[in-house]
């Protein structure tokens, strides 16, 4: 009855997959933060995949004295233990973003299969997951990881599992309420009507428009789960034979790199885990705007609409 | 001299990227006292935004050009500060979704107390007895007043916030879009209500709605917009029966007829982009009358009545056919 | 009452949430890695004496027996005790938990507060300067691990304004820690705290409380923040497990005797007592926490029922 009249508005139609990923990408290559957080991540994961070229020996190897100032010889300087300090951030490269990527794929996967699920079916199994997700939500996580550690050894892959156990609740609540919403979106409802089963309405109807949004998420689970990594190996918990930056401060830290005023042992490595850190976060971020675009009109402002003189009538005669 | 005259009216938003959106180009209308006038459109042609532009709350990244008179005084003379002593007190207005203008954390009567406080015009008992008036008068049980907005059915939201609008008593009142989302019995009791308040205080009415139908009930003159201008106003009458412009013919025409037999009529096409501009007539695309000066010649709004007004070419023509 | 149904409910919760944490626990420490316990404390000890160590932590019983044990004596309020002090648990832990407990505490009403104030200003003075510098550096703070931050505290700070920086090991430094929490945290709230409070200024009602001639003030105080508090109250409780993370390695940093510090001893000390009871504590504390913060949701938000 209304008299918009215009046949392209029906909603109905079923949105296009290829312009909800055209439109991501448009998006995010417009977007300054997203073009500064993917090259900072570009950059570190490409250091990281040529760390075995670009390095000669192990990084650990003695090449100078223990805490030498930064020089032409060694533009880092060196650590407590006469390393050096350049040699051992490529060196720490490949295993802090390993954990990073690998734990935010163990929560991503976990996250959104759960999320999936509970989204999807509802009734009991959205209950009993969400209530599952309640209890892992309430352990503090550094406890946890620690306690981990402690019992049952510290290797690589227990950290890895472990931040990927933690991490997933977030994920899960997320994929979970897109995963409603998609659901109750007419053109699934017609899918099933005409005989869909659920494998295939997942698949093809529910899936490519919840990933968007997963993968956004998951950038910023990498994110925490490098920032996990450096408490546990700050602590002393992380894997004895792997060098990662978080290990590196830990490292400058017992060998009294503060009293030896050797600011260079400290202040790079914890800069490298910031910057990709601050990558993740800035791509993730702006990939999660795209794809849910917050109210950029505040109601609220000191800046007040502005006046221009009168216009006159229009004429283009 | 009318009781609110909008003069010429521009309104510019400046987008991402350094363009502008000339969302309002050049809209002038007239408002008596009591009466009930109608600014008809369909969604994105400006009409939210004009009404939006006369209470001044654009938000930072709009310009403003033209005047608007309220019994003879220019609210916009200098933004803000000489439109602000004037809200709510003379002009209110009913948000589209009225679901959405209340606080969801207030009481419903202390949102409507609000306004009566700030200015001065009842405290505390006086400003309850008021609340509780008003309510009833919008069909609302009084003791409703310390219930929450959520507690309230969208009907009854709606009839809260235009006794909401009607706190400080205000001269004009702005109505956007108010029975969109409510279905249809509720839809003709608010439309009686408003008609009720504009008879029995005097109350000027704007009403903004894409649909038809209830325009064509409450108000006695109307305004047609397309792409930021007024294409058409005149009564209602007129712009049924005799109109000028090819958009509002196939606007009416394309409210289907629940008796009628004829088909459904639709208009092809989307309204023009606003961040460029326009050449010719901005309905050439999709008009089915278009000849010659329509391409390259934008009409201007031109009397072809008694009453009524039209920016279309089809009117000279003809006027001119006829010497 | 609707009300007192939704108070039920969450206790109920709670209190099944805090007995899953006690399994989970238990299943941690005694069922999965029983023999780390008795190979821990003396390596050179007679089989015999290792046998009676077993005996004494009942860990020849089987696990069933060893459970119901186990939550007897959390009925009683006893965690165990210390392998390396022979004192029980709670008597070691809790000079800590005094310690940790106003640091903490403290620190979070402050950032809190702090964390409000910036992101009403930085919401209100959208688009300008101020908005857009807070948001860069906060976003900086933010990616920062604490203990570094706290790190370089130390060495730039401490040492500027002449603190011994040998005295790395001084508990009284413990305020440059505090400061590097609080610092993270503040920057924390306020990325969360800044969308909270966009968000409620973008809504409808705020336009009308504008068309209806409040004050920014007004409308601020009235309208935004009263409705932005309910998803901060979220996000606050949300950022507890950062808090603990935070407190943990700040006071490893700095020698804080709280229970950060009193957790990674026990690990360097193989003292798993020490341990299983910090965690079970830790763990407790983040559901009362959560189970404080969906009450005060309750108070807060009308619309909220069964």
């Amino acid at each position: 009855m209304s008299a918009t009249a215009n046949p392209a508005a029906v909603e109905d139609v079923q949105p296009a997959i290829e312009s909800r990923r055209g439109l991501l990408r448009r998006e995010l290559l417009r977007n300054p933060q997203a073009i500064i957080g993917l090259t900072i991540l570009g950059i570190f994961v490409l250091i990281a995949l040529l760390s075995p070229v670009l390095l000669s020996q192990d990084p650990k190897t003695k090449v100078g004295s223990v805490f030498e100032a930064p020089s032409s010889a060694h533009v880092l300087g060196t650590d407590g233990g006469g390393a050096d300090m350049l040699a051992l951030l490529v060196g720490g490269a490949p295993v802090s973003l390993i954990v990073g990527f690998a734990a935010a794929a163990v929560s991503a996967l976990i996250g959104g299969a759960v999320g999936l699920l509970s989204g999807f079916f509802g009734g009991k199994t959205d209950v009993a997951l969400m209530r599952l997700t309640d209890y892992v939500i309430v352990i503090p996580d550094v406890p946890l990881m620690i306690v981990v550690a402690a019992l049952f050894g510290r290797s690589l892959t227990n950290i890895i599992l472990i931040i990927g156990a933690i991490y997933w609740t977030t994920t899960a609540r997320l994929i979970r309420a897109q995963v409603k919403s998609v659901r109750e979106r007419v053109y699934v409802k017609r899918a099933r009507a005409l005989g869909a089963g659920n494998t295939r309405l997942i698949g093809r109807h529910i899936l490519p428009q919840v990933a968007p949004l997963l993968i956004a998420n998951t950038v910023l689970l990498v994110a925490y789960a490098i920032f996990a990594e450096t408490f546990i190996t700050f602590l002393g918990l992380g894997d004895p034979s792997l060098v990662s930056w978080g290990r590196l401060i830990e490292n400058a830290f017992t060998d009294d790199a503060i009293l030896n005023n050797a600011w260079w042992a400290i202040v790079t490595p914890g800069l490298c885990v910031t910057i990709v850190i601050l990558g993740c976060t800035m791509t993730g971020q702006a990939m999660e705007d795209a794809l849910n675009p917050r109210l950029r009109v505040g109601h609220l402002s000191v800046k007040r609409f502005r006046l221009r003189p009168l216009q006159g009538r229009l004429d283009s005669e | 001299m009318s009781l609110l005259q909008v003069e010429d009216l521009h309104v510019w938003f400046q987008l991402a990227g350094g363009r502008e959106l000339h969302a309002v180009q050049g809209v002038s209308f007239a408002l008596e006292k009591g009466e009930r006038f109608g600014l008809v459109g369909e969604s994105g042609c400006g009409k939210t935004t004009t009404i939006l532009a006369v209470m001044g709350l654009l938000p930072p990244n709009a310009s403003v050009a033209g005047r608007v008179l309220l019994d003879g005084e220019d609210l916009l003379a200098k933004g803000e500060s000489t439109v602000s002593p004037h809200r709510w007190v003379d002009i209110a207005m009913v948000f589209q979704g009225a679901m959405n203008a209340f606080n969801p954390v207030q009481r419903i009567g202390d949102q409507i107390a609000e306004p009566m406080e700030l200015y001065g015009i009842a405290e505390a008992q006086n400003a309850r007895r008021r609340v509780a008036e008003l309510l009833e008068r919008v069909g609302i049980p009084a003791d409703r007043a310390s219930r929450y907005p959520h507690e309230f059915s969208g009907g009854m939201r709606q009839r809260a916030a235009i006794a909401m609008a009607l706190a400080c008593n205000p001269k004009v009142l702005l109505a956007d879009e108010p029975t969109t989302a409510l279905d249809v019995m509720v839809q003709a009791q608010i439309l009686e209500l408003l008609v009720a308040l504009a008879n029995d205080f005097g109350l000027a009415l704007v009403l903004v709605t894409h649909d038809l139908p209830i325009v064509a009930q409450v108000c006695g003159r109307a305004a047609v917009m397309y792409a930021g201008e007024i294409i058409e106003a005149g009564p209602m009458d007129a712009l049924y029966h005799d109109p000028r412009h090819p958009y509002t013919r196939l606007l009416f025409a394309a409210t289907p007829d629940l008796y009628g037999s004829g088909g459904v009529i639709s208009i092809p096409g989307a309204p023009p982009r606003l961040d460029r501009a326009i050449v010719g007539c901005p309905f050439r695309p999709r008009c089915d009358s278009a000849f010659g000066p329509c391409d390259s010649i934008r009409p201007q709004l031109v009397r072809v009545g008694q009453d009524q007004a039209a920016a279309c070419h089809l009117n000279t023509v003809v006027r001119e056919a006829t010497v | 009452m609707t009300g007192f149904d939704y108070v039920g409910k969450r206790v109920l919760f709670a209190a099944l949430t805090v007995f899953v944490a006690i399994t989970l626990n238990f299943v941690l420490f005694r069922t999965l890695s029983g023999d780390a316990l008795s190979a821990l404390r003396c390596r050179q000890c007679t089989p015999q004496f290792k046998a009676y160590q077993r005996h004494e932590l009942g860990l020849d019983k089987s696990k069933w027996v060893q459970y119901r044990m186990y939550l007897n004596d959390l009925a009683h309020g006893n965690l165990g005790k210390s392998l390396r002090s022979e004192q029980s648990v709670t008597t070691e832990l809790w000079p800590s938990i005094k310690n940790t407990m106003p640091m903490v505490a403290l620190g979070t009403f402050f950032s809190i507060v702090l964390g409000i104030i910036v992101g009403v200003i930085t919401a209100w003075r959208r688009g300008t300067f101020v908005d857009r510098a807070g948001l860069y550096s906060g976003l900086g703070f933010y990616s920062m691990p604490p203990q570094w931050l706290g790190l370089l505290m130390v060495l730039f700070v401490a040492g500027a304004l002449g603190l011994p920086t040998s005295g790395i090991k001084d508990p009284t430094l413990g305020i440059l820690g505090d400061a590097s929490t609080w610092d993270v945290l503040v920057d924390r709230l306020r990325h969360m705290v800044l969308p909270a409070m966009l968000e409620t200024l973008g809504e409808d009602y705020v336009l009308t409380a504008r068309a209806k001639g409040l004050s920014n003030w007004a409308i601020v105080w009235r309208h935004g923040l009263r409705n932005a508090l309910l998803p901060i109250v979220t996000l606050v409780a949300l950022s507890l497990g950062y808090v603990i993370a935070g407190t943990i390695t700040i006071e490893y940093v700095f020698s804080y005797p709280g229970v950060g510090l009193a957790v990674v001893e026990a690990i360097d000390q193989r003292d798993y007592p020490i341990l299983q009871g910090a965690f079970l504590l830790l763990t407790l504390s983040v559901i009362v926490f959560n189970l404080v913060a969906d009450l005060l949701y309750f108070r807060l938000d009308p619309r909220v029922q069964t």
